[in-house]
Order: C-alpha cells, then sequence, then structure tokens
C-alpha cells in the first residue's frame, strides 16, 4: 500500500504534509505508452454497496452511490483523470472567451438502444431546454441551469452554454454535466408536463435505453438486493484509444455484479474471501487487509473534511451570556485547543491529513506559497497558545468571563463554561473525535464539553436549519431555512452549541463554489458565520479572474483569510480506504480513480 | 347460530381494528415531515431559488398539496382494493415490492417455522424424560444459550467461522440460485440456524416443565407398571396433554409462517425480505409502502387472534362461544 502511514504511529511530521496526500492528484500516474498487451475479456467484476438504492433514474437520482452504479451503464458527457484533466466522453467543453461561452463537442459515435438512433446535439438542448429548464420537471439538475444560462444547439454535433458571467473552472462546477436521454423519450413527458410519469418511466429507472454509451448494460435490478450488468460489446468509448489504449476493447469483465450487503462485518468478510472485489476498509483495519495476500488497500483523498462547526447565532454559546465564537480570537484559541495531528494519528490512525483552511494541501488552489497559519499545530498548539488568545477575546467582550488559577473558564456566574458537541449517533469514528476534542477543550481551554449523539436528520431539521422568521421580509437578508436571517434575528428550533455531524466539501476542483459557506448572505450559513475580512469582494474578484494566474492569487488570499478567521474548527481530511482484490488492475491512490473504470481487469 | 355469529362478529371487528390501525399510521406518516420535500427546499435553499416554491413543486409532485381528507379517502380506498400505490423509496408498486420481499422471507420462514414448532416441543419432553440428568442440562443450557444470545451477533460470529474462516457458506446472499437448489440450502442453514436456537427456548422450557408435571401422574405409573417403554409414555401419553396450553403459542407461530421475518437476520446476512423491506420503508418515510404493508400485518393479526380464540373450542369443549 502506497502512501500508508497508519497504524504503527511511526509518522510523527507536524507541518509537512502526511504521506496519505502522495501523489493525491495522479500527476505522477504512469500513462501506458507504446503497444500496450490488451487484456482477456472474461469474468465478474463483483462489488457490494451498503444500502439499496432509491432509484436509477438519471433525471432524478441524487445519490451518490447511485450514480455509481448508473454510470456502469450511462457514461456523462465528461469527467476528470489524473492532473484534473477533463477527459471528454459524451462531449467536450472548451472555451476561447475566458470562459463566458463554452462549446460542446459531441461525439459522432453514440448510439441510443432500441430505436432511439444517434445521439447528437439535440438531445442535450431539448433535455435542458425542455425538462432541466422547465418548472414542472423538478430533476435533480434543475439548479445547474438557472435562467441566465443558455444552451443552443449550434450544429449537428456541437451546442454552446453561454454563462451570465465568464467562470474558468465551468466543466469542474458539474454543472454542464449531462446524461444522454433520447429526445423521443422525453417529449410525451415534456407535452404533458407529467413529472410523475418521468420518474417512473420504465425506460428510464431500467436504464434500457443506454446502447452503446456504457461499458456495461444493465440485465436486472432487484431493489433490495443489487444489479447485474452484462458486458457491452459495442461500448463507444474503444474507439478513444487516444485517451487510453487499455479502451480498445473495454470493458474486460464479461458481467458485473453489484450486491447490497448492509453489515459492514459480511463486507469485509467477502473482501476477504474474495467474493466481492471491492469493499471499503475501515480506519482500525486497513493495516490487516493490506497485509492479506488477496487484497490492496488503496488509499484515496477525497474532499470532504471535518470540521467542529461553532453555532454563531443568537442560541449557541450556552456557557453563559453573549456568544463568544462570534469573537475571532476566541476561535482562533480554540483552534489552538485540539492536537490535529493527534487527531489524524489518534482518531483515524493515520489514515487523514491535517485541515489548515478550507483545501486540502494537494489542491492546486492549496496556497502553498502563502503563510497559511496552522492552528493545532507547533507554536499554535497548548494551553498557552489557547487560553491566551481567549484571554485577549474574553478582554474584549462586555461580559465578566475569566480564568481561574486552575486553568478554568469561567462565565460570569463564577461557574466553569460547558458546552455541547452533537455527533451523529452510531458512527464511531465520529463519536471518538467528538470525545478527543471534548478532551482537548477541557485541557487546554479549560472548557467542559459534553458530547452527545443524535441522527444526523434529526440534527439537521431541529438545530441546523433554522426557522424562518415571520417578518423575513423585513430583515436584511433571508435565504432559507440554511440561512433565515441575520445571526441574531433567526435561530434554530432548538439551542446547540458545537457539532461534528456535517462534514463539508471543500471543493478541490472547483473553490469558487465554496463561496457559498463564507458568506453571512448566503443560502449556507446555518452556523451564523460573520467574517471579520472582506469576504464579498475577494470572493468578486475571484469570480471575476480572467486568468488562471488571477484566480490562483485571489484564492490564495482568500484561504489565508480563511485560516486565519477560523470560522469553524477545520481538522482533518479522512482519506476513503478502498479495499480491492489484489488481482484487480486499475485502481490507483489518487482523487481520480476509477475515471477510467471501464479499463480495469483482472490480471490472470 | 351462535358461533357463526361470534365469527362474524369477530371479522366486522377484525375490519374496524384495521381500519383504526391504518388510520393511526396514516395520520402519524402524515404529521412527520416529508423527506424528499425537505431535501428539494434544502437544494432550492443552496442554490438560490425560492425554497417555497420548491416546496409547492414536491408537493404536488408528491400529490401532497391536496386537501386531507381528500388524500386520506384515496389512501383508504387504494388500501381496501389493493391499489397500493408506488413506492417512491424503490420506485416500483408496492405490492411488487411486497411481494419480491416475500419470496425472499417465505425461504427462511417456512423452514425457521417447521423446525421451531418440531423441536421445541421434542426437546421439551426429551429434556423432562431426562431430568436432572446431564441430557438435560444440555437441552436447558442450549435452549437459555439460543434464548440469550442475540441473532444478529450470534449470525456474525456464524458468518465469520463458516464463511470467512471455513469457507463453507457464502457471505453474500446469492438472490439468483433456485429456491430448490443445493447452493440455497447451504445459504440458508446458518440463518435458519440462528433463527430456530432463537426462538425453541421459550417453547422447549414450557413443554419441559409441563411435561415434567405429567412425570409421576397416575397414568403414567400405570402404564410403567403395564411395562410400556418410557418412549412410548412420553411419545404417546405425554407429549398429548403437554401440547394442550402450547397450542395457542403454535397457532401463532403458524400463521406467520409465510410471514414472519427478521430484521435483523436479513440485515446481517444480506437476505432482500420483507423486515429489511419494511425497516427501509419506515426509516426512508415511503408512505405508501409502509401503510400497504401495516394493512396486510395488522389483517393476519387480528385474524389469527380470531383462529387462536377458536382453536380454544375445538382443543376444549368446555369453551364456548354460543352465548356471547
Amino acid at each position: 500500500m502506497a502512501g500508508c502511514t497508519g497504524g504503527d504511529g511511526t509518522d510523527t511530521a507536524t507541518d509537512s504534509p502526511t504521506d496519505t496526500e502522495g501523489d493525491a492528484m495522479g500527476e505522477d500516474t504512469a500513462t501506458p505508452e507504446g503497444e500496450v498487451e490488451i487484456p482477456e475479456v472474461g469474468g465478474t467484476y463483483n462489488t457490494v454497496t451498503s444500502s439499496p438504492v432509491d432509484t436509477l433514474n438519471p433525471l432524478f437520482n441524487t445519490e451518490a452511490g447511485a450514480g455509481t452504479l448508473i454510470g456502469y451503464a450511462l457514461d456523462m458527457g465528461y469527467t476528470f483523470g489524473p492532473g484534473n484533466e477533463q477527459i471528454p466522453q459524451l462531449y467536450e467543453l472548451t472555451t476561447d472567451d475566458g470562459g463566458k461561452v463554452w462549446t460542446g463537442k459531441v461525439r459522432e459515435n453514440l448510439q441510443f438502444g432500441g430505436d432511439y438512433g444517434q445521439v447528437t446535439a439535440e438531445d442535450f438542448v431539448y433535455l435542458v431546454q425542455e425538462v432541466h429548464k422547465s418548472d414542472w420537471a423538478a430533476t435533480s439538475a434543475t439548479s445547474s441551469w438557472p435562467e441566465t444560462t443558455t444552451i443552443t444547439q449550434t450544429g449537428e454535433f456541437e451546442f454552446q452554454i453561454e454563462l451570465e458571467s465568464a467562470n474558468l473552472l465551468y466543466p469542474a462546477t458539474y454543472d454542464p454535466l449531462m446524461y444522454p436521454i433520447p429526445k423521443e423519450l422525453l417529449e410525451p413527458y415534456v407535452a404533458e408536463e407529467d413529472s410523475q410519469g418521468l420518474q417512473e418511466d420504465q425506460e428510464l429507472l431500467n436504464l434500457e435505453f443506454t446502447g452503446n454509451l456504457g461499458a456495461y448494460t444493465l440485465e436486472e435490478w432487484n431493489r433490495s438486493s443489487g444489479q447485474t450488468y452484462t458486458r457491452n460489446e459495442d461500448y463507444y468509448m474503444q474507439e478513444a484509444t487516444d485517451i487510453n489504449q487499455l479502451f480498445e476493447n473495454a470493458p474486460y469483465f464479461e458481467t458485473l455484479e453489484s450486491r447490497v450487503v448492509q453489515e459492514q462485518a459480511s463486507r469485509l468478510g467477502a473482501l476477504e474471501t474474495g467474493e466481492t472485489d471491492y469493499a471499503s476498509v475501515p480506519p482500525e483495519r486497513v493495516e490487516e487487509f493490506d497485509g492479506m495476500d488477496n487484497v490492496n488497500v488503496y488509499l484515496q483523498p477525497q474532499p470532504y473534511n471535518e470540521v467542529c462547526v461553532y453555532n454563531m447565532r443568537e442560541n449557541g454559546w450556552n456557557a453563559g451570556p453573549g456568544n463568544l465564537f462570534r469573537e475571532k480570537k476566541f476561535r482562533q484559541g480554540l483552534g489552538c485547543a485540539v492536537d490535529k495531528q493527534a487527531l489524524v494519528e489518534g482518531v483515524f490512525r493515520g489514515y487523514a491529513n491535517v485541515e489548515y483552511t478550507w483545501q486540502p494541501r494537494w489542491s492546486k488552489w492549496y496556497p502553498s506559497d502563502a503563510d497559511v497559519p496552522e492552528y493545532g499545530t507547533g507554536d499554535l498548539y497548548g494551553q498557552e497558545a489557547t487560553q491566551s488568545r481567549i484571554q485577549e477575546a474574553i478582554d474584549n467582550v462586555e461580559y465578566d468571563y475569566s480564568y481561574d488559577g486552575q486553568g478554568r473558564l469561567l462565565n460570569p456566574e463564577g461557574d466553569q463554561c460547558t458546552l455541547t458537541l452533537y455527533h451523529s449517533a452510531g458512527q464511531n469514528t465520529e463519536r471518538s473525535m467528538a470525545e478527543f476534542i471534548a478532551q482537548e477543550f477541557e485541557r487546554n481551554a479549560g472548557i467542559v464539553v459534553e458530547v452527545n449523539a443524535i441522527q444526523g436528520s434529526q440534527f439537521s431539521n431541529q438545530y441546523w436549519q433554522q426557522e424562518i422568521p415571520e417578518n423575513a421580509d423585513e430583515l436584511e437578508w433571508s435565504k432559507g431555512a440554511y440561512n433565515a436571517g441575520p445571526r441574531d434575528e433567526a435561530t434554530s428550533k432548538n439551542a446547540w452549541d458545537m457539532t461534528v455531524v456535517f462534514g463539508l466539501n471543500t471543493y478541490p476542483l472547483n473553490p469558487l463554489t465554496a463561496e457559498v459557506f463564507f458568506d453571512k448572505d448566503s443560502f449556507y450559513n446555518p452556523y451564523g458565520y460573520v467574517p471579520s475580512w472582506d469576504a464579498p469582494s475577494l470572493w468578486e474578484e475571484a469570480n471575476n479572474a480572467e486568468s488562471t494566474e488571477e484566480l490562483q492569487e485571489v484564492l490564495s488570499e482568500i484561504f489565508v483569510k480563511v485560516a486565519e478567521d477560523q470560522p469553524m474548527g477545520m481538522l482533518a481530511f479522512p482519506s476513503s480506504r478502498a479495499g480491492y482484490a489484489a488481482d484487480i488492475v486499475g485502481p490507483q491512490e489518487n482523487f481520480f480513480s476509477g475515471w477510467d473504470f471501464p479499463a480495469w481487469y483482472r490480471e490472470e | 347460530m351462535g358461533m357463526e355469529w361470534y365469527i362474524v362478529r369477530r371479522v366486522a371487528w377484525a375490519a374496524i381494528v384495521t381500519f383504526i390501525i391504518v388510520t393511526i399510521t396514516w395520520g402519524l406518516m402524515t404529521a412527520a415531515p416529508n423527506p424528499q420535500v425537505q431535501a428539494a427546499v434544502t437544494q432550492a435553499a443552496m442554490d438560490g431559488e425560492n425554497p417555497a416554491a420548491a416546496e409547492e413543486r414536491m408537493e404536488a409532485q408528491l400529490q401532497l398539496d391536496r386537501p386531507l381528507h381528500v388524500r386520506f379517502m384515496d389512501y383508504v380506498v387504494g388500501v381496501y382494493t389493493l391499489e397500493w400505490g408506488w413506492s417512491n423509496t424503490r420506485n416500483e408498486p408496492v405490492t411488487d415490492a411486497l411481494v419480491t420481499a416475500l419470496y425472499f422471507t417465505v425461504q427462511y420462514s417456512v423452514p425457521w417455522t417447521i423446525l421451531t414448532v418440531l423441536i421445541g416441543p421434542i426437546v421439551g419432553v426429551y429434556s423432562a424424560a431426562n431430568q436432572y440428568s446431564w441430557r438435560d442440562h444440555a437441552a436447558t443450557g442450549l435452549a437459555f444459550f439460543g434464548y440469550a444470545i442475540p441473532n444478529f451477533f450470534f449470525g456474525i460470529i456464524l458468518l465469520l467461522i463458516f464463511g470467512v474462516q471455513l469457507e463453507w457458506i457464502p457471505i453474500v446472499y446469492q438472490t439468483d440460485v433456485p429456491v430448490f437448489s443445493v447452493q440455497n440450502v447451504i445459504q440458508l442453514t446458518i440463518p435458519i440456524f440462528v433463527l430456530v436456537t432463537g426462538s425453541i427456548g421459550a417453547i422447549m422450557r414450557v413443554s419441559r416443565n409441563e411435561a415434567a408435571e405429567y412425570a409421576n401422574a397416575d397414568f403414567v405409573k400405570t402404564a410403567k407398571a403395564k411395562g410400556v417403554s418410557t418412549y412410548r409414555i412420553y411419545a404417546r401419553h405425554v407429549i398429548r396433554p403437554t401440547m394442550v396450553p402450547l397450542s395457542t403459542t403454535m397457532v401463532g407461530y403458524l400463521l406467520a409462517i409465510f410471514t414472519g421475518s427478521s430484521l435483523l437476520v436479513e440485515v446481517v446476512f444480506g437476505i432482500p425480505g420483507l423486515g429489511r423491506t419494511l425497516y427501509d420503508a419506515v426509516v426512508a418515510q415511503d408512505t405508501n409502502l409502509v401503510l400497504g404493508s401495516t394493512l396486510f400485518f395488522t389483517f393476519v393479526a387480528t385474524i389469527g387472534n380470531l383462529l387462536q380464540d377458536l382453536v380454544y373450542t375445538v382443543l376444549d369443549p368446555r369453551i364456548s362461544f354460543e352465548d356471547r
């Protein structure tokens, strides 16, 4: 297992990236050159999932797991490969005016199944104009196609997308990523404006129209137990040997079976005995599985972080009057209270990387050249670092908080400050993380933390989302349940202090999307964050950047500001731990592993 | 007339009970926020759309925008005409979902029930016949072990031993093997074993105690004096009176022969049966699927109660419904 640091506790790196980052962008991944031996076709690729999926209808699916299952039989427009390179599948998106107008060139060898014939630009344009942009269909891609974005057909195999304002990273937003759906299939539903019918359409649900558009063809979908696919011998990417020579006769398995195995012990048992070729491995068993001859564990970086979110709204900070979370110095103090390296090694067994700002270190947008304060590491960790900052913060507020001689933070009534921290019920790693934070806060900040378990949906409904105030129209802003108004005006149904229930996406390919987390009046501010820096101007600058260099510069500044302001406790980026049968050739230890799944094969 | 009238009244009562339970379930489900509507609202909020409009759109899509009484009437009519609607979490008709789940449940439920009903009393009587011997202790120990150990834990342990270590059984449940095939027998052996050991404990203990009561009864002594073998005494004379108090339990077991399902065992062994289907439906608030199945199980339970009551009169002629 390349890049493994976990298990033996020997990795004591402090301010250098841990090895799990390795070649996260896949830039060093060797691409086959010269004559490549084409593997034999045969056998079955077995995989397991932990829960059944609601739908395989490409227009209405919103689950990542179901997306993978749909993807076996139906490609999307494009994907990203090692080095963040756009890999054209059904179409290629290019721009020559700095990102305002994007041209999509559709491959000419794409065929729908049945009588639907060839895929043309018209199918995509019709799908967007008549379905995604309609007010009746409510597909999962509706939000990707606002009124201000227009799509037009400019040739039989060419369409153009025009944006309201230029966006150099438009493909990386995934907004222009489309499934191919036959126009003729959609027409009756469009005529009737029948969303229900579209959702229940058997051809869509069972992926019966996919022709040569996917590596495999869905044969059977048993709702509770899984799917069976067979090899699609006419797969259109067989002509894309310029991308990967192994596509020449892809895919290389006669059948693909995905089974629902809800119990983790059963999934791991199946991986051990070879009944499945893939299963996710929990941190505590990575070493054991990687030591097996028939299993390889791949550590793959992923974009979701682990954060300790502070409630800066009116019903946050229930340890006394005021809300100390609103003080930048106080948040910096809390940032100094948690030893991130110990967290990564102790809770995540080393299969994670510490987080200092809203980008993983391997992202090309990480401000490597700038001076990012690394809270929770080195000098910026410990009781002195924590309490000196908290002292500055409490000196700055009108209430009489103080430290006693034993390093306990007392509220104006003289009681030690006690906060609650919520974590998802049943998530062992998350519970351990919450308990670690509680210990660290008590030791370094002198704050007692009570750790509470809660169901994610319950936390979302009753704590994370706010109630819309009755005078919403009169507020400076009110943008729905996730930011129902300014933090003094809108609060959730129940009070809360801190949570680690939700990990958030840091968007390493397209950090512009992360703006939503750092604007006080965006549509996503459950925690009531008000930046102490000029966030709107900087984000605007980033959005209007005309070159990659300019964008890089602005984003660097933004991520340094985020690190300084500590809008939440940014803790770690856990890696995915993917266990594969050792004879499967194809998986990689980078962010893009799986982009060439049809070219994977079993080594004889 | 008396018995027939009693049955008619009980069946009518069963219909009323079913209606009440289905209504309560519907009320609870309707009162809870719909996760699909919530998801749409969240999506809209994230994307800068009007959440209220998104909510309206999704409610219209799910037909939740109609007045409550209309939705309720539609539902009741649908329920009793077996038009149970579309499962939103499985994207197939509710009846298809239940039939598919039943197909897999029956495969372990039938042998589980039969083995429980057969083995429980036999082991109990055997234990009584060998009271306080090592055989009795072994049987009692087995019964308590099966009763005490949680099924899901026992299942995982056996799966690790026989699936992972010995590789005698598959770990991933195969849905595509024929029902009557060696592969199916192999993959169902452990789940059925776990369920049987979990359920025979109570029956075994009751039958042991009942049988022990008759060990020194006059008719047993008489039989012994006549030179009847111990085996024959227990098989012919003791087991009969022992079964009387157990009979009603047996009726319950037999009634559920096709529908008795175990969520935890289905989860551990990956069997896509009724338990998992219904649990997933409840968690995901798949109203149609939950309600369709609630009706089904409520009906089975109420009719089962009736049958149990009727069995009393058959077993014990002193009980009469004539004047009830």
